[in-house]
């Protein structure tokens, strides 16, 4: 089976990987400057809830810069048989939560540099995302513009914590630029301090478990305003990938806006279609961590009530804590070619279709 | 009908974590407390993944108040991937006890450690 994954976290040891690839004020800022931790730390705004045992599995234990990837390839790549890994880098989608949009622009340019550079030669299975710092739409677009014509990146790549809602016109330059480059807009789970003031509603909660269950709801936020605002009218090609944000809300988050479309569609006259329909053609939701009820069937009658067939791709989240393993994904039978892979390749255009053909 | 196999030598089991062992391709994970030498199957009842590879901690007790008492320390591994708990002892998970990881009886025969599976 070909085994897309599209989520897969390139690691580093320390930030400083980052050096090389920064200059003037900014480089200054980066070695010498106040960070979120000791030297090595990537700058940002830290959420208000700690991990109480940290992120990565207790399995993967990196101590050079090279044994990220040894680890990944031995395993996770190697041990299950994954055909293309979309890198997703960790830490610097956090460079949305700085307040000064120069620096977090600046970040996100080493990063990407840093990633093309060695990351994405170390692996045949390796396709990148670039890193935006959307506090800032129109350098994010100049970003996109820079890097996105790179062949071997495949999304556009930002945190899910933001400081509005991503429908929001200030936001519309990297749309744009999104489309003209032929990539994907993918947010991925994270972001939810510093200037991202608001990622769960009705004010912080206190625990890390239960506020990691609750995150998925600035997804929903996301999900309602692209739509609401017509993203998908103005550019009808581009794609948006929701990553780690959870699947099983979704049908209910689009029976709600279908009905009160019906009803009020006068506010937004801009749309032609139901909500749900801009949602089958346009939004695509990473499994991982796929919901986990005592009847599997539960989960599978709401799958299929979001075309989840069509509309789900896997991910493992590799190294996290919360890892799904190729072998073990509840999806239903008939749908795991498409989820695996096969859905990844409407989404991420460059990856060789030849690719899938030979893993058949 | 158990056999006894070498596992390794019990000097090589630490205090803070497991000695990870293959026998008779059997992946094991042989624990060191206070009372003496355990051994788990190191595949997680949840996802197949590493159990044994996980830290070895206590937790905190079930309390009826709002206070953390840390209690067990030592005698519980949580797995490497997804940090279930689980007892030492006896491989029961914590959060339901009838989700458990298979458990060996184990043997010490002067500086040799043997596992009965």
């Amino acid at each position: 089976m070909f085994i897309v994954d599209c989520d897969c976290h390139n690691y580093w040891c320390s930030a400083t990987v980052l050096e090389p690839y920064m200059e003037g004020l900014f480089k200054d800022m980066f070695v010498r400057g106040e960070r979120t931790g000791p030297r090595g730390a990537f700058p940002h705004g830290h959420r208000p809830w700690f991990h109480p045992e940290g992120f990565a599995r207790h399995d993967v234990n990196p101590v050079e810069e090279d044994d990220n990837y040894l680890i990944m390839k031995e395993k996770h790549l190697d041990k299950y048989n994954i055909d293309v890994a979309i890198l997703t880098g960790d830490e610097p989608i956090e460079a949305s939560t700085l307040a000064n949009p120069y620096y977090a622009n600046a970040l996100c340019k080493a990063y990407n540099d840093y990633m093309i550079d060695y990351w994405l030669p170390k692996d045949d299975r390796f396709w990148g995302s670039i890193v935006v710092a959307p506090q800032d739409p129109h350098l994010a677009a100049a970003e996109i513009r820079r890097v996105g014509g790179h062949p071997r990146v495949v999304q556009v790549l930002v945190s899910h914590g933001a400081s509005r809602p991503y429908g929001d016109p200030f936001y519309h330059p990297i749309y744009e630029a999104c489309a003209e480059m032929g990539l994907p807009f993918a947010m991925h789970l994270g972001g939810q301090g510093g200037i991202n003031a608001n990622p769960v509603g009705a004010g912080p909660s206190t625990f890390f478990w239960e506020t990691h269950a609750i995150l998925p709801q600035t997804a929903m936020t996301h999900m309602a305003s692209l739509i609401a605002h017509g993203v998908f009218e103005k550019w009808p090609s581009l794609k948006v990938v929701i990553i780690e944000c959870g699947v099983a809300w979704v049908p209910s988050v689009l029976w709600r806006l279908d009905a009160n479309y019906k009803a009020l569609r006068k506010e937004t006259p801009w749309l032609k279609r139901l909500p749900s329909e801009y949602f089958k053609d346009h939004i695509r939701l990473s499994t991982q961590p796929l919901e986990q009820p005592e009847n599997i069937q539960h989960l599978w009658a709401t799958l299929e009530a979001m075309d989840g067939e069509n509309t789900l791709m896997f991910a493992s989240d590799y190294p996290h804590w919360d890892y799904d393993d190729v072998n073990k994904l509840h999806v239903p039978p008939a749908w795991r070619e498409k989820i695996f892979g096969l859905n990844a390749l409407d989404v991420y255009t460059r990856l060789p279709r030849a690719a899938a053909q030979a893993a058949e | 009908m158990t056999t006894k196999h070498f596992a390794c030598k019990a000097d090589e089991v630490p205090q803070d974590a497991a000695k990870i062992v293959n026998v008779s391709n059997v992946p094991i994970g042989v624990f060191r407390l206070e009372d003496g030498f355990h051994a788990l199957l190191n595949i997680c009842p949840h996802k197949g993944a590493a159990l044994c590879e996980g830290p070895v901690c206590g937790t905190t007790k079930q309390t009826d108040a709002t206070e953390f008492v840390y209690d067990r320390a030592g005698e519980i591994v949580r797995c490497a991937w997804h940090g279930w708990e689980f007892d030492i002892r006896s491989g029961e998970f914590l959060v339901d006890p009838s989700v458990k990881t298979r458990r060996f009886d184990v043997s010490v025969e002067g500086s040799d450690l043997y596992v009965h599976i």
